[in-house]
């Protein structure tokens, strides 16, 4: 097996990041670590379809418009996020996701 | 081996290593902001990932929207729902189990997916458009078949909404509470 990246490899190096983000959203405790988590993910994802346009369909760059938009949609979930993090900070004072369970039944 | 593929091949693993440590520190450090700037690096490590795939002006858009807008929008939420120095609490040991198997068993069954797979690979070399982003341009605002310009008019409503919808989660009810016609729309905002 040659060290040349390929395929195999960058599609190896963006599961590994989308694995370690999986274990971020699974572990962490502070919501903003759960949304870095998830920029992690998004991230990944937005790798995978740049790889695979170079790979697969190099003369085409549908993959590449794909990227733009899943960052547009990061951004936009950031900002949500961010907005909902002090709303509950102000009323909660934290931003536990084990103690946010207003909800639970 | 030429020289163009090994600088590319040693940049590869340079770019893979550090952004996998990057990426480890943003789950596991104990300060949340060490782990905003951790994620800073992998997202920078990305960029330049972009640019081995011969995409620089995603890259571009990268540096600009995450490292630039993103990175800060988390760092101010980080600022503004804990103090600097707090610590996050570990999590429990089953909660830990749990992630690590989750996530090994992802990436297990992914690269036993990859390994197994024959991807309909195109050609080594064929020919890059001239101009990728004068490409993107075009696809993204145009409306034949492989046009994208109706979910880019999403997008755009999209993040509209986003930034309208966050001004309203996030603005202090106590401010208004004097001022009638701020309590209404207030209650409008939250009604939608």
């Amino acid at each position: 097996m040659s060290f040349v990246p390929g395929l195999f490899h960058w599609l190896c190096l963006s599961t590994i990041l989308f694995s370690i983000g999986l274990y971020g959203v699974m572990t962490r405790r502070n919501a903003v670590g759960v949304l870095m988590s998830v920029e992690l993910l998004l991230n990944s994802a937005a790798m995978n379809f740049l790889i695979f346009n170079h790979f697969a369909a190099k003369p085409f760059i549908d993959g590449a418009v794909m990227a733009l938009f899943i960052i547009a949609v990061a951004a936009a979930e950031a900002v949500v996020a961010m907005a909902l993090f002090v709303a509950i900070f102000r009323s909660r004072k934290t931003v536990d996701v084990t103690q946010i369970d207003t909800l639970k039944g | 081996m030429n020289p163009a593929e090994l600088t590319h091949t040693i940049v590869f693993y340079g770019l893979a290593l550090v952004s996998i440590v990057a990426a480890l520190l943003v789950v596991t450090v104990k300060r949340i902001f060490r782990a905003a700037v951790a994620l800073a690096t992998v997202l920078v490590c990305g960029a330049g990932f972009y640019i081995l795939l011969d995409y620089d002006f995603i890259a571009g858009i990268q540096l600009l929207v995450y490292v630039g807008g993103i990175v800060i929008l988390i760092v101010f939420a980080v600022m503004l729902t804990s103090s600097l120095e707090d610590t996050e609490i570990r999590p429990s040991k089953s909660r830990k189990a749990l992630g690590i198997i989750s996530s090994l068993g992802f990436l297990a069954t992914a690269l036993i997916a990859f390994q197994s797979t024959s991807f309909p690979l195109s050609a080594p070399t064929p020919e890059q458009p001239s101009d990728v982003a004068l490409e993107i341009g075009r696809k993204l605002l145009g409306y034949g078949s492989d046009g994208y310009v109706l979910p880019f008019e999403i997008i755009s409503l999209l993040l509209l909404s986003a930034v309208i919808g966050a001004i309203v989660v996030a603005r202090n009810p106590l401010k208004k509470s004097s001022d009638l016609s701020g309590q209404s729309e207030q209650s409008d905002g939250s009604a939608t």
